[in-house]
């Protein structure tokens, strides 16, 4: 078997456990609906109540906004990271470098199967509840290029969590680290604000950051902003990020020492 | 409960401490870590407050007082009272047995058997803020001090609530669920919701009397209010002790010897 059947097998498999998971599902959308309701209530009544616009977000955009950041967010195991280190920390990632496939390439397959289900549910949820406390999308042709930006998002946010995680091979704990990548994603990501919203000079230094490509970018194409070529950085920064979590779990691979069984 | 009973928590919460202290190196970490994560969410609201002014009478300088009122409440129950959040979970997966064995109130022992030190950076955070953040007088800091011991109060009946429904429905997602609806709810005032919403933070899910009915005690002390905010703390603890009771004498065994 090809390796990247091998990959799609994998996501596959872990896609239709996620399904499987009816209450797991329904802690999700739960989860969900009460995040975003709150979130762009907010955002809404600071509209509202000024001139109408933040930042050039009307409440409308904003809400869809926040559905969307939300979305790509609350699909992900917040703990990965955590996850992650504990098995390379314990050495039970060791089993794992017998299988004929890359670690990495194979636990992030995986993991995106997990997401993928969770990732649409929000987005029918989210377009639901956006269109009835809000009303329709800005621009519905934004919510095309939205689609592929959020699948892109949730990648790019597995392959950084896996790099962030691989620190367990030299550290032997990522615990905790998990909560710093968290808020970093929350801030300067653009899950809870525009980025727009954000002083120049943190603005600046969240342009240059990958974690715009883990919220912001799906958010603002959902919000109404047909800007294709946000795709294309999204491409760009899961390239680099990729290549950085292959090189760094590659290192940490050929140091792993593993003391019993 | 007797005086042996009450030695026995006492034996416990200082074996607790002890543990959790036994790796300081840790232990300070995971507390930074947290006061991290809290300068991360005052960092958000003072770039929202900065760009809206103020919302439906909340600015920055109301926000402090929220947030130092939540964080510490917050700190106190999933910090020092740390199994408040695992009831269900434990109730589903059989793990009370080493509880129900001994000579103390099981609920008790459970809340004061484990000390997660990660919480503990949320009483200092929560302190730190209203000590230097919040405009502190002798009048303001009592009334800090009165509604943080309320609103933890409240925060453990809600979770040991919602944990104990475990006991009847097998499954601890419900647990979870209000965990985190209780303390992403507190996290902002509740002006910003309005209608059904509005009740439901009052009442089915009491985020508003976790943290902004508190904020506006310590602002503006108001004994209706202050009223209000007791008969809720008094009403679900209650509830809370009664459930788990009435939920203990449905638990299974899951034959697993833990110190819980």
């Amino acid at each position: 078997m090809s390796a990247a059947r091998s990959l799609a097998r994998a996501t596959g498999m872990s896609s239709r456990r996620m399904v499987q998971s009816r209450s797991g599902l329904a802690f999700t959308a739960a989860f969900y609906v009460i995040v975003v309701a709150v979130l762009a209530g907010l955002w809404r009544a600071a509209a509202r109540g000024g001139t109408g616009t933040i930042v050039g977000y009307d409440a409308v955009a904003l809400t869809w906004y926040i559905a969307a950041s939300e979305a790509v967010t609350i699909s992900l195991n917040a703990r990965l990271i955590d996850d992650v280190g504990r098995d390379i920390a314990s050495g039970a990632i060791a089993i794992e470098l017998l299988r004929p496939a890359s670690v990495l390439a194979h636990r992030v397959a995986t993991e995106l199967g997990t997401v993928l289900p969770r990732v649409a549910l929000c987005c029918g949820v989210g377009t639901v509840l956006a269109t009835v406390t809000a009303g329709a999308p800005p621009r519905p042709l934004a919510l095309v290029f939205a689609v592929p930006g959020m699948i892109l998002a949730v990648t790019c946010n597995i392959v950084a969590q896996h790099a962030f995680a691989a620190s367990a091979f030299w550290l032997r704990n990522a615990g905790s680290a998990w909560f710093l990548y968290q808020k970093l994603v929350f801030v300067i990501g653009g899950m809870l604000l525009p980025l727009e919203v954000l002083p120049a000079w943190l603005h600046r230094v969240a342009n240059v950051l990958p974690f715009r490509a883990m919220a912001y970018i799906p958010a603002r194409l959902a919000s109404g902003h047909v800007e294709p070529s946000l795709l294309l950085q999204q491409i760009g920064w899961l390239v680099v990020l990729a290549v950085a979590a292959a090189a760094v779990f590659g290192a940490g691979e050929r140091r792993l020492q593993v003391v019993g069984g | 409960m007797t005086r042996f009973g009450l030695r026995g928590l006492f034996a416990t919460m200082r074996g607790a401490i002890a543990e959790a202290r036994a790796n300081r190196a840790a232990f300070a970490f995971q507390v930074g870590v947290m006061i991290a994560n809290d300068l991360v969410w005052i960092a958000f609201w003072v770039l929202f407050f900065r760009k809206v002014g103020s919302v439906h009478g909340w600015d920055a300088r109301r926000i402090r007082v929220l947030f130092a009122v939540l964080t510490t409440a917050g700190g106190i129950t999933l910090g020092f009272l740390a199994n408040a959040r695992r009831v269900g979970t434990m109730a589903v997966a059989g793990e009370l047995d080493a509880v129900l064995a001994l000579p103390v109130m099981p609920l008790a022992y459970l809340l004061v058997r484990r000390i997660e030190p990660t919480n503990i950076g949320d009483v200092i955070f929560g302190v730190g803020l209203f000590t230097f953040g919040c405009a502190p007088t002798p009048s303001r800091t009592a009334t800090f001090l009165v509604v943080v011991i309320a609103s933890a109060t409240l925060i453990t009946s809600f979770l040991v609530l919602t944990g104990s429904l475990a006991f009847f429905a097998g499954r601890s997602e419900g647990g979870e669920l209000g965990f985190h609806a209780l303390l992403l709810l507190g996290n902002y005032p509740v002006d910003v919701f309005a209608g059904a919403a509005k009740i439901f933070v009052y009442s089915v899910v009491p985020a508003a009397f976790v943290s902004t009915v508190p904020a506006r005690l310590v602002d503006h002390f108001s004994a209706g209010l202050a009223a209000w905010l007791a008969i809720v703390t008094v009403v679900f603890a209650l509830a809370a002790q009664r459930l788990f009771s009435v939920g203990l004498r449905r638990y299974t065994s899951g034959a697993v010897w833990t110190r819980a």
